[in-house]
């Protein structure tokens, strides 16, 4: 939090370029991003479309390699990982929150939030699983399957899936994209108590100013260019940076 | 429409070749069915055409011709035909027993060696040359590789009487078509020597070759001057009918090889209709979409239809030249193995052609109906829904009445097939009890597959982890689809299991007749004429064996009817050999008594009591039945008297054959040294123990079981094809999924793990349910066989299709396996 006079940093990106094919058709979608993560904070990254705000995530959770560069989550350096290690890494270190199809349809809700700790081979921490459960609320719909519950549960069961495993960081790509207002505001208020109660890292793309105001910074992002961020920002204040980066 | 369909099959070539393999397989079988047997037919015709040439004129008995005179050309035929005008040469063909005697000592093979004499423009000698002078002989190429002799060495054979002649081989010939020398072995001699030797008081047939009138001409002649009884055919005559008759072989073998295509194509229909279910399903937008351009349900439905056409053409011409490589191996391999089956050339007939083509397009039309019926009930608006709907399955109350309906009408049949006296109308109902039994399945496969993957996946759940828990979950998840994926699997399984089931029944049946039959170590049998009864007398007198049984028989007339009637050794009943009575008994079986097999008590009406009338050589005799006996426990003849009264009415006869037992604690090798000894001077006298009889039975039905399991093959690598594809589509609308998983931590590998341990469920689900039908139905149909059959379950080669199913598909995840693990999880994760 930026109350703390030490502030660590939970993810690293240097220099970080990211091109999709080559010659003639090769897309520059990172052109050489710097930017720090800290740690138990809650950042959010934006920019208009086409800017490389998912590239840029993708690349930070090791999802997808890098063309140059490093990123580091903690002491992982990712770059220099293979396929393998960097799914034991996911698995260990990294949770997820998508826009949509979060859950496998075949699991009840509680074997979907189990399931990173069951590939693991880990066993859940019973008193976090149950601060979570109450933290999101979804104590009485545990035994159903996604296919059973609203699209907000839904959401809320892939936040739960993504605290249990209490990993260094969470990555959210547009957790609200697919939810009424109203559900969204839900969504994203669990994720800023489990910033400040559980301590954990978050970091969020969005394109929704309303969604960034939850973050504790958000950080802008223009034809692959980290061009400017934001502290405590307001949904006013995140839109007018908008507005000047459109200018 | 036309035009959007096209498009959209030339878009998605993958998938029309997934499709296409299935009825690729099925018409290859079947066009590969007729290749083979068309090119035996032309080559059979060809060599008989090639051998009719050499002949103008064929003289052979007639058909009809009385069995009195076994069918044979009376000599003077031969002086007759060689008096005809025109006639440049008259060569006679005989025929007869020539039993060779092997480097054993032994008379060779099972059967008599043919001594024959063939006119040396039909003989094809293939190393020496021809007999010509008395003391020669050509042995044929099979006999002489087996035995080991070569042109120069010295054969002997026995003549009718039993006598040794010894002859100098100066020849080896190749018998050709003629199966039954093929089978026997043949010696082949001068014309006279022929006749010294085998005692053939007459001709087989008598080939003609004229000196100038056309073969018409000289057939109207020759048939004049031989007069009746005889049937004079020119030599193209004679090649076309020699022709059909090996036709009628090759129509048995062609019947034979379709019934297995046929099962092959429905596994094929089975494959076909789940891929085009799940394409149907899969492009559900699709579908909308045309609909809300304004398609109307009609021309959804064609469009489904016209693909499967335009596949099924396609893959019905590949078919084609599968089945064309698939005979041309076939006939190469036949020729590799060295069968002597001439071969035509290899080509397609436009009749083969026609009916790959019809057969494979009917096909998958056929089973693609239903889904195309799904397709137009795709409302237009779904082409707006964003996400494929998870498809839930509930149990109709239509499907449960008929699956009850089938049950119990297919139960029932089996149920009265099986109570029913054995034969092949209890047979065959139980067959028909069992098509409807499988229906059954299939209409419930849906609702069974669920319990089942739970079953089959209990283990590999627990022992591969999450991923093998998400894959027992997934293999359920479209229980219809999985239905049918593994019902496919199931027909080839149920058939192999049958198969296994009723050959290992029918071996420890057989075993226990042999056992009941042959209550001995050694049996003793003549190839030709007798065993003298020295050899029993001799082996009676060694304190090596403790029971010598011989049997006695002789043709005679009872009540007017032609039967065997014969004696055995009075002691070795009720000890070495078995008797059971159905009425009255064989302890008054004294002078003037008979004991009769109960089928020909039940032919000739008597009951113990009546007399019956034995007549030979012109004399009659009434004899009282004492005994009915029950036929099939042992080996008695139909009317068996005491040996004594045997000898009154028919003399000193030699023994047909001898059982022998050793004596308790004597080794095997010694009381086979005392039989061996006692029979050596006698080379037509062959010792057979009862183990290698059942060896040689058990060879016959390890072959049989081979083959048919070899046939059932190309069914199940369809099915396994199925299961390829209903996991490659799976994984296809699982992107996503598997995507999601990749992101939480799945490894590459353990993805990998997940679909192969999804066919291994698969392919489990459908060994288990074939496993259970094949099983039930191997037992219900050799009950259906004779009575008593000791029932045998081949639990190792069970185990064996279970776990090879397991296994086939776990193959069949390698490649969509492959494919799900190497997509990208980013580029996966934005595909909608």
């Amino acid at each position: 939090m930026s109350t703390t006079t030490q502030t660590r940093t939970a993810v690293v990106a240097r220099g970080l370029t990211k091109v999709y094919g080559t010659g003639d058709a090769a897309v520059h979608a990172l052109r050489g991003v710097d930017v720090d993560f800290a740690a138990e904070a809650f950042t959010a990254i934006m920019g208009p479309s086409g800017s490389g705000k998912s590239t840029l995530m993708h690349c930070l959770a090791g999802l997808d390699t890098v063309t140059d560069g490093r990123v580091a989550i903690g002491d992982a350096e990712l770059t220099r990982l293979g396929d393998k290690q960097l799914t034991l890494l996911r698995r260990e270190r990294v949770g997820f929150i998508f826009q949509a199809f979060n859950l496998l349809p075949t699991l009840t809700a509680e074997q979907n939030i189990r399931l990173p700790l069951e590939i693991a081979g880990r066993q859940a921490d019973q008193a976090l699983f149950d601060r979570v459960i109450e933290t999101v609320g979804l104590r009485d719909r545990l035994g159903h399957r996604p296919s059973e519950l609203s699209g907000g549960q839904q959401q809320r069961v892939a936040v739960a899936r993504a605290l249990i495993s209490k990993p260094q960081v969470i990555f959210a790509d547009e957790p609200t994209g697919n939810l009424d207002s109203r559900s969204g505001a839900e969504v994203l208020a669990f994720l800023r108590r489990s910033v400040r109660e559980l301590g954990q890292t978050i970091v969020m793309v969005t394109h929704d100013p309303v969604a960034a105001s939850y973050a504790d910074r958000v950080i802008f992002l223009r034809d692959g260019l980290l061009v400017s961020e934001l502290e405590r920002p307001t949904p006013q204040t995140v839109l007018d940076a908008l507005m000047a980066l459109e200018a | 429409m036309f035009r959007t369909t096209l498009a959209g099959l030339l878009a998605h070539r993958l998938r029309l070749m997934l499709t296409s393999l299935a009825i690729v397989l099925g018409v290859g079988f079947i066009a590969g069915t007729f290749v083979l047997t068309d090119t035996i037919d032309a080559g059979f015709s060809r060599s008989f055409a090639a051998d009719a040439d050499k002949v103008d004129v064929v003289v052979t008995p007639a058909d009809d011709a009385d069995a009195e005179d076994d069918g044979i050309l009376p000599e003077r035929a031969l002086a007759a035909v060689r008096a005809v005008r025109g006639v440049r040469d008259a060569q006679p063909v005989l025929s007869g027993d020539a039993p060779l005697i092997g480097r054993d000592g032994k008379v060779v093979g099972d059967y008599p060696t043919a001594g024959v004499s063939i006119p040396a423009s039909r003989m094809k000698i293939t190393s020496g040359r021809a007999a010509s002078a008395a003391g020669e002989a050509v042995l044929d190429k099979n006999t002489a590789k087996a035995q080991g002799y070569a042109p120069g060495a010295t054969v002997a054979v026995l003549d009718k009487a039993g006598k040794r002649h010894e002859f100098r081989l100066v020849g080896i010939f190749d018998v050709g078509l003629d199966q039954n020398l093929a089978y026997r072995g043949a010696v082949a001699f001068t014309p006279e020597t022929a006749r010294l030797v085998t005692g053939a008081k007459g001709f087989t047939e008598i080939d003609v070759v004229s000196s100038g009138p056309t073969p018409e001409t000289l057939r109207t002649a020759v048939a004049a001057a031989v007069g009746s009884g005889v049937k004079v055919m020119t030599g193209r005559e004679r090649g076309d009918e020699l022709a059909r008759s090996n036709h009628v072989d090759t129509a048995f073998l062609r019947t034979g090889l379709l019934l297995f295509a046929a099962v092959a194509l429905l596994v094929a229909a089975l494959v076909i209709y789940n891929t085009f279910g799940i394409l149907v399903a899969q492009r559900t937008r699709e579908m909308a979409l045309l609909r809300c351009i304004g398609a109307t349900r009609r021309q959804v439905f064609a469009s489904i239809v016209l693909e499967s056409a335009v596949v099924g053409l396609l893959s019905s011409v590949l078919g084609l030249l599968t089945g064309l490589g698939l005979g041309a191996a076939a006939v190469a391999a036949l020729k590799a193995f060295g069968a002597d089956v001439p071969t035509g050339t290899v080509s397609l007939s436009p009749q083969t052609i026609a009916i790959g083509l019809c057969t494979g397009v009917v096909v998958t039309m056929a089973a693609a109906l239903l889904p195309a019926r799904q397709a137009t009930r795709v409302p237009p608006v779904a082409a707006l829904g964003t996400q494929a709907e998870e498809h839930t399955f509930r149990t109709g109350v239509v499907r449960v009445v008929f699956a009850a309906l089938f049950t119990v009408a297919g139960a029932g049949l089996t149920a009265a097939g099986v109570l029913q006296s054995p034969g092949q109308a209890a047979l065959l109902t139980v067959m028909a009890g069992g098509v409807l039994v499988f229906f059954a399945v299939l209409v419930l496969g849906p609702v069974i597959v669920r319990p089942l993957s739970g079953l089959a996946g209990w283990v590999p759940a627990r022992l591969f982890g999450v991923p093998g828990r998400l894959a027992v979950d997934n293999s359920r998840r479209n229980p219809k689809r999985a239905a049918t994926t593994t019902v496919a699997l199931t027909v080839g399984v149920t058939l192999m299991t049958f198969m296994s089931v009723l050959t290992a029944t029918v071996r420890s049946t057989v075993g226990d007749q042999l056992d009941r039959q042959f209550p001995a170590d050694y049996i003793l049998t003549a190839q030709t004429g007798g065993i003298p009864r020295s050899i029993a007398d001799s082996l009676r007198a060694s304190r090596d064996l403790s029971s010598v049984t011989e049997f006695r028989g002789k043709k005679a007339k009872v009540n007017g009817h032609d039967y065997e009637v014969g004696t055995v050794t009075r002691s070795a009943l009720g000890t070495s050999v078995r008797t059971e009575a159905s009425a009255g008994t064989l302890d008054r079986l004294g002078v003037g008594n008979v004991a009769v097999a109960d089928y020909v008590a039940q032919d000739l009406g008597v009951k113990v009591g009546d007399h019956v009338t034995v007549t030979s050589g012109g004399r009659s005799v009434p004899l009282t039945v004492v005994a009915v006996l029950k036929a099939g426990v042992s080996l008695l003849p139909p009317f068996t008297m005491a040996e004594q009264t045997f000898e009154q009415r028919f003399g000193r006869v030699d023994d047909a054959q001898i059982l022998v037992n050793a004596a308790p604690g004597v080794p095997a090798e010694r009381a086979r040294a005392v039989v061996d000894d006692a029979t050596a001077a006698y080379p037509a006298v062959k010792v057979g123990s009862t183990t290698e009889i059942r060896g040689q039975f058990d060879e016959a039905i390890d072959t049989v079981l081979m083959v048919v399991t070899g046939l059932l093959a190309l069914a199940i690598v369809i099915s396994l094809l199925g299961i390829a594809n209903t996991l490659s589509l799976s994984v296809h609308e699982r992107t996503r999924e598997s995507a999601l998983l990749r992101a939480l931590g799945l490894t590459r590998p353990q993805l990998r793990g997940m679909l192969s341990v999804e066919a291994l469920v698969l392919g489990l689900v459908g060994a288990i349910v074939g496993v259970v039908l094949g099983v039930v139905y191997g037992w219900a149909a050799t009950a259906t066989l004779t009575q008593d059959v000791s029932f045998r379950l081949p639990v190792t080669q069970i185990l064996v299709f279970i776990a090879a199913s397991g296994l086939a598909g776990v193959l069949a995840a390698v490649l969509p396996a492959r494919r799900a693990a190497r997509a990208s999880v980013v580029g996966a994760l934005a595909a909608s």
